[in-house]
């Protein structure tokens, strides 16, 4: 244990110093995180506007407001993107010099995922802060749902993470991965309330996303942080939830991963 | 006890094939037609403590899947191996960390950074201990003749540079066993002369076991006292390098640029002639008679360039196999050696 989190701390500076060589890029990446949630707030405020009772699905203007406030901070924080790049990795055999290393490639990537974070807060801090200025969002949230929000992100942060590792494994059969990249994205982005909070799916696509873990990536941490979930029971069934799918994606990893090396050919290097 | 055993390794591969052309392209798309490629063959040999083997062959021979395979990297299809008591493919943490393995054109630094932050990552996934890392950076660093540049973004540096750079992080932890895939690709004379030289020193300090392919007869001759012939997947000669040098390559080839173009010189006459296109002519000759071929060419011919060189690994293995298959007596005496090597 103490070597991988030796490892972890190595990778993580070394990600950081990649990282600022590329500030232009990153920068780049944070204003397009933000863009997107702020496109969405600006069309369902105006729907809701347009409605005689000022609302849509229960939001109002200023709940949308918050609601967006809050998928474009766990949105940033729960970020992921190894279901493009392991297949790029494979490919270029940029791979085999990871697997010859007596610790797995996952802990780099995660490495890498958090200097991601770590690196663009003080580019995104302000933007969230001239956001929140602009669109004045109604929060309800007391301390404990601060509190439990906080967890909830980061727990979502790990699923979204290791989902799309798993989703990448399947680079191991079919290295041409941009395309379950991108529809691993796009499902994310509808079922797990990016797109339009939950409430707002038509009835056809709730069961869906009810049984997808979407859920717990992105809408229920968004939630709990604005104050919309008022009963703890409900936050921390939330959160076990998010427990048992880590749980759950952690043993696809491992079965996955040991069914993935031995496939790999190593191509490229 | 032998410290690498490998007992009728095979590894086969379903590649994908179709014809040229769009016609063909969008049948692969109704019906994708795959070919299995027998990359290694029931390989066995055996490497003891401390030895230099070099792996030759021409490309596609198998070499590099072999060492894939010993290093973890691939899961054979058939067949035993033990390295250090290790199965590799089982990819014991244990045994990355006693190992390493040198790919040519694959880099182990992080391409963005000064190359010492490489070095930094590599000592923290190795756990090596801080006087030890010292210890090795100084000794690598002086051996190599690094200086500064360990502290250059590895993207700066030029092919021989960062090939240094790659042994000196690959040799950061002490492996026991090393596998070396063309270490010497790609770089200058010298500087091949120079890892040559590293190699040979680490393998005497440390009592490494190294198996190495190459392209270049002058990495083996080198380094190697005993060499296992690889092609198509199959072991065709496993014994000394005198043996293998006397039996492969007892030929040179001479390469002139002529000044102008002659017609009526008998180059035939001096050996056996591989080109012949304009004023370019490059002859085939016996190794010992090659200075004085090339004496007589010189005084005979007007001259602009002339190199005497070995002849491709590709060309003597194939020369000395019959187009690369074992002959019949070659192939049950060296197969038999490779077995009980």
């Amino acid at each position: 244990m103490t070597i991988i989190l030796r490892s972890f701390l190595a990778f993580l500076r070394a990600a950081i110093g990649v990282m600022l060589q590329y500030r232009g890029e990153i920068l780049l990446w944070a204003v397009w995180g933000l863009v997107n949630p702020a496109v969405l707030y600006a069309m369902w405020s105006a729907a809701a506007e347009s409605q005689a009772d000022k609302t849509v699905a229960g939001f109002d203007r200023g709940q949308f407001a918050a609601y967006y406030f809050c998928i474009m901070i766990v949105g940033h924080l729960t970020t992921a993107w190894d279901a493009y790049e392991l297949g790029y990795f494979i490919r270029s055999g940029r791979l085999s010099a990871m697997l010859l290393r007596p610790i797995l490639p996952i802990w780099d990537a995660l490495a890498t995922n958090l200097s991601y974070k770590i690196t663009t807060l003080a580019f995104v801090a302000p933007m969230w802060a001239i956001f929140f200025w602009i669109i004045k969002p109604t929060f309800t949230a007391g301390a404990w749902q601060l509190t439990l929000g906080i967890v909830a992100t980061v727990l979502a942060g790990l699923l979204n993470f290791l989902l799309g590792y798993v989703v990448a494994l399947v680079a191991f059969w079919s290295p041409r991965l941009d395309a379950i990249g991108e529809t691993y994205f796009g499902v994310g982005v509808l079922f797990g309330g990016r797109f339009a909070p939950l409430a707002a799916l038509p009835a056809i696509l709730s069961p869906i996303a009810a049984v997808l873990p979407f859920r717990w990536m992105f809408d229920f941490p968004a939630r709990l942080l604005m104050g919309q979930i008022v009963e703890p029971a409900e936050a921390l069934g939330g959160i076990a939830c998010q427990l048992a799918w880590l749980a759950g994606i952690v043993v696809a990893f491992r079965f996955g991963w040991a069914a993935a090396v031995k496939r790999y050919t190593a191509v490229s290097g | 006890m032998p410290q690498i055993e490998v007992n009728n390794l095979s590894k086969t591969f379903r590649v994908p094939e179709r014809e040229a052309g769009l016609w063909a392209s969008l049948r692969s798309v109704l019906r994708r037609s795959m070919r299995e490629v027998r990359a290694v063959d029931h390989v066995s040999f055996t490497v003891e403590q401390g030895e230099i083997v070099g792996f030759l062959g021409p490309n596609g021979a198998g070499k590099t899947t072999t060492l894939k395979m010993l290093s973890g990297l691939l899961h054979p299809n058939d067949g035993k191996a033990q390295v250090m008591g290790y199965v590799p493919w089982r990819r014991d943490s244990g045994y990355l960390q006693r190992i390493s393995m040198l790919m040519g054109q694959r880099s182990q630094l992080h391409w963005d950074l000064p190359v010492v932050d490489s070095f930094l990552v590599h000592a923290a996934v190795y756990a090596i201990p801080k006087e030890q890392y010292q210890a090795s950076l100084k000794e690598l660093v002086d051996l190599l003749e690094l200086g500064d540049l360990i502290k250059k973004q590895a993207r700066s540096l030029s092919l021989g540079e960062r090939m240094k750079c790659e042994i000196c992080v690959s040799l950061l932890h002490r492996p026991q066993v090393l596998f070396l895939d063309e270490p010497t690709i790609g770089v200058d004379i010298t500087m091949q002369a120079r890892i040559r030289e590293f190699i040979s020193t680490y393998n005497r300090r440390y009592g490494a076991t190294i198996i190495l392919t190459s392209h270049y007869m002058a990495d083996v001759t080198a380094l190697c006292k005993r060499i296992i012939v690889i092609d198509h997947g199959r072991i065709l000669f496993d014994g000394a390098l005198e043996e293998l040098s006397a039996r492969l390559a007892p030929f040179k080839v001479i390469r002139i640029d002529l000044d102008r173009e002659l017609d009526g010189y008998d180059f035939a006459s001096l050996g056996e002639v591989l080109v012949r296109e304009g004023r370019k002519v490059e002859l085939r000759v016996p190794k010992r008679s090659a200075p004085l071929i090339a004496e007589r060419l010189l005084s005979d011919l007007p001259i602009l360039d002339l190199t005497i060189q070995d002849p491709p690994i590709e060309d003597v293995i194939a020369r000395a196999f019959g187009g690369g298959r074992p002959a019949a007596e070659s192939a049950s005496s060296t197969d038999g050696d490779a077995g009980s090597a």
